[in-house]
């Protein structure tokens, strides 16, 4: 295996009151895109600010690139989008460009061009020279965008970068993550959403409460958790289906609607025996798939409790002195 | 050190683009124009005067006075006009027809008990009538003395003016400046440094704020520390106020050396006794500078943490009270120390840091600063800067990220000890 681009070592920070990250470790291969992943107050943003050197951890250590120097002496190889987006309202779109290049140690020629560039290619060329304030939030949200991987970085690490976009944002967004993956260089993004993360993540850790629940690459993943799973499209008519679905020696757990059924298998069980019980039912199927089981699927059976326990803390992502 | 630069570059430009820093590099010397000239301006009172003088003595009294007023001809004209029984009144319907501007009523009386009468439209001119009463008294006491049969050498040479000449005694060297130039240039540089320390330390505490309720100082600290930040922060407003002093300073000298066009021929000799352009030497303006580059640096590190702690305009203005106060405790103090610069409430003033940047410029220019003192002065204020700068940047940087409640003061001594 190739040396992780970014080891994070048993880090614990806490504030007042409550731990936020609780003894975490993780390690992200170069050339992939790397989620982490977990429910709203799970760590994940505390976690990176400790990636990028904003937060010191209280216990542990981030390494990053195999180099003991933190994120903020390193930051002209990482580029980073933090979850609450933020430009400067009063300044020229190509000014503000030009300075958070700057602060990523580009020189400013350099970042002139490569800023034009960039406006060009996601179709701001003509809002170079107005006012931040004046641009859409679906804009404003590309400049940021921009800004993060302008100077080309190793590394990009993104707070929820979905969030907030709009379907061609989004894809424009994906897009640029697969062809920055293409040319090796590593993505850590952070997201709750899991059909997006299913699409574009190779690598994934979930967290909860600041702690690891699993990790390892999706395929794995998948694999260890949550057994065989059978995805039923019905095609109208369910027969007596939800008889079938009660009797625990064949299904473990079902998750669905009325056109449609995720179903994981009980140990030993047979697939077969359940579409015949279904078809004999007088069931009409459009799908009857032996399936992998979701992402989102695995995500809920891991932190179900825990997410509602954690969403019963307000306040937890404001302390963070 | 590259990035240091990139954030002074981003305040000073943006901040000289601002509409408002033209307004006031454009409004500042209007304004000090406008304080300057007024008192010139008011007290002209609208020129030279046309008057008569109705002689009613039968002297030459009244010859005389019309010639001493003629002497002072920037402010009077004056026709002698013999008394008698209707000239008052044709005299009060010509100034009522403003074909004259007033008319004196001198008798022998007037040598004898001292009493004169002047009748005009305007009677609020301190000129005019300032002239008025020195010719008479001048007049009169000689034609008293000689009435006495005093020898008019005598009285000639008993009337040679008094001209009280005041001036600084400035390190042990008797100085070009007199007293009003002292209190001019002491008034006008307390003002300037708590006016510029003022706006410019808010200034640096706005733009904290805006970094942080923007959200944008996340990705800042990621790429230099707060540090780094802050330095660049309060090096580039400064080099702002810098600017704008720039612009003052050479506006100002355009003013001043085109104030004779400005008011016109005549007059200024008068206005320059009531504002007189204190000489600044090489070595008041250094200490001026010092002063202001102290005073920045001190106050606008603690409006720095004041605007990193707070999370929103309104809790800003309410935080940065206490800072406010003590500049405001050291401009006001002015007036004492001028009165008494040598007063222990003076010399203590000037020792405190947080007052001394404006109370080592007051009372240099009333002339009592012993160079030690300014040495001594100076070696706190920038051991303090260096203790206020730690500290302030400590709440600095776990006040940027910081959002919700503003800290209490335990609080803050967390973030300064935890940091």
């Amino acid at each position: 295996m190739t040396t992780p681009i970014l080891v994070v070592d048993r880090v614990t920070k806490r504030f007042a009151g409550h731990t936020a990250v609780d003894a975490l470790s993780l390690a992200v291969p170069p050339g992939v895109i790397y989620g982490l992943l977990g429910p709203n107050g799970a760590g994940k943003s505390t976690t990176i600010r400790m990636i990028m050197g904003i937060y010191a951890p209280d216990a542990g250590a981030v390494q990053l690139f195999g180099d003991g120097r933190g994120g903020v002496e390193q930051s002209e190889r990482i580029g980073y989008l933090p979850e609450e987006r933020g430009l400067y309202p009063k300044m020229r779109v190509l000014d503000v460009l030009l300075f958070l290049a700057e602060m990523k140690g580009m020189d400013r020629g350099t970042a002139r061009t490569k800023s034009l560039a960039w406006l060009e290619r996601l179709g701001l060329s003509d809002w170079r020279l107005r006012k931040v304030n004046e641009l859409s939030k679906g804009m404003q949200q590309k400049v940021q965008f921009i800004s993060t991987i302008i100077h080309d970085p190793d590394l990009v690490v993104m707070d929820e970068p979905f969030a907030g976009l709009d379907p061609v944002n989004a894809q424009v967004l994906k897009d640029t993550l697969f062809d920055l993956r293409a040319r090796g260089k590593t993505i850590l993004l952070s997201t709750h959403i899991m059909e997006q993360a299913e699409k574009i993540c190779d690598h994934i850790c979930i967290i909860a409460r600041g702690k690891k629940l699993v990790d390892g690459t999706l395929a794995e993943v998948k694999r260890s958790h949550g057994g065989q799973h059978v995805l039923v499209g019905f095609d109208g008519a369910r027969g007596d289906a939800d008889r079938i679905f009660a009797d625990r020696r064949l299904v473990a757990k079902v998750d669905g609607s009325a056109q449609y059924a995720e179903l994981e298998l009980a140990s030993k069980a047979d697939a077969q025996e359940i579409l015949k019980g279904l078809v004999s039912s007088g069931a009409r199927l459009s799908r009857f798939e032996l399936a992998e089981p979701s992402l989102n699927k695995i995500f809920i059976d891991l932190v179900g409790p825990e997410a509602a326990t954690a969403a019963a803390q307000p306040g937890m992502e404001v302390a963070r002195a | 050190m590259r990035k240091v630069f990139a954030v002074i570059r981003r305040e000073f430009v943006e901040r000289v683009r601002q509409r408002w820093f033209w307004v006031m590099a454009l409004l500042g010397p209007v304004i000090f124009a406008v304080i300057f000239y007024l008192p010139t301006l008011l007290g002209r009172g609208g020129g030279v005067k046309h008057i008569a003088v109705v002689d009613g003595s039968t002297s030459v009294f009244g010859a005389q006075i019309t010639e001493r007023l003629n002497q002072a001809s920037a402010v009077f004209v004056a026709v002698r006009v013999p008394g008698g029984p209707n000239v008052v009144d044709s005299l009060t319907a010509e100034v009522g027809a403003k074909r004259l501007d007033g008319f004196l009523l001198v008798s022998d009386v007037t040598v004898d008990s001292g009493k004169a009468e002047y009748r005009a439209s305007n009677v609020s001119s301190f000129v005019a009538t300032g002239t008025l009463q020195q010719v008479l008294r001048d007049l009169v006491s000689t034609t008293r003395l000689e009435r006495e049969g005093v020898n008019p050498e005598v009285v000639a040479r008993a009337r040679v003016p008094i001209a009280l000449d005041t001036k600084k005694i400035s390190g042990g060297k008797t100085t070009g400046e007199s007293g009003a130039q002292s209190f001019t240039l002491a008034y006008f540089m307390a003002f300037i440094l708590y006016f510029a320390i003022l706006v410019y330390g808010i200034n640096v505490m706005s733009s904290v704020l805006e970094e942080k309720t923007s959200r944008i100082v996340e990705v800042l600290v990621s790429s230099v520390t707060p540090f780094q930040l802050m330095l660049g922060k309060v090096l580039g407003v400064g080099a702002v106020s810098i600017f704008q002093f720039a612009i003052w300073g050479v506006s100002g000298r355009i003013l001043v050396s085109q104030r004779r066009r400005l008011i016109g021929e005549g007059g200024v000799g008068d206005a320059g006794q009531v504002w007189q352009l204190p000489h600044i030497s090489a070595e008041t303006l250094l200490l001026f500078i010092g002063c202001f580059i102290c005073g920045f640096l001190l106050y606008s590190a603690m409006f720095a943490a004041v605007g990193a702690m707070s999370s929103n305009e309104q809790e800003a203005r309410q935080a940065q009270q206490p800072v406010m106060y003590l500049v405001m405790i050291a401009f006001f103090s002015m007036f004492a120390m001028i009165n008494d610069p040598g007063s222990n409430l003076a010399v203590t003033l000037s020792l405190v840091p947080f007052t001394a940047p404006i109370a080592m410029p007051v009372r240099w220019a009333a002339g009592n600063l012993p160079g030690s003192q300014i040495a001594l002065s100076f070696a706190i204020l920038l051991l303090t800067i260096v203790g206020v700068t730690w500290v302030a940047s400590r709440i600095y940087r776990v006040g940027i990220l910081m959002t919700g409640k503003r800290p209490s003061v335990k609080e803050l001594v967390r973030w300064v000890r935890a940091a």
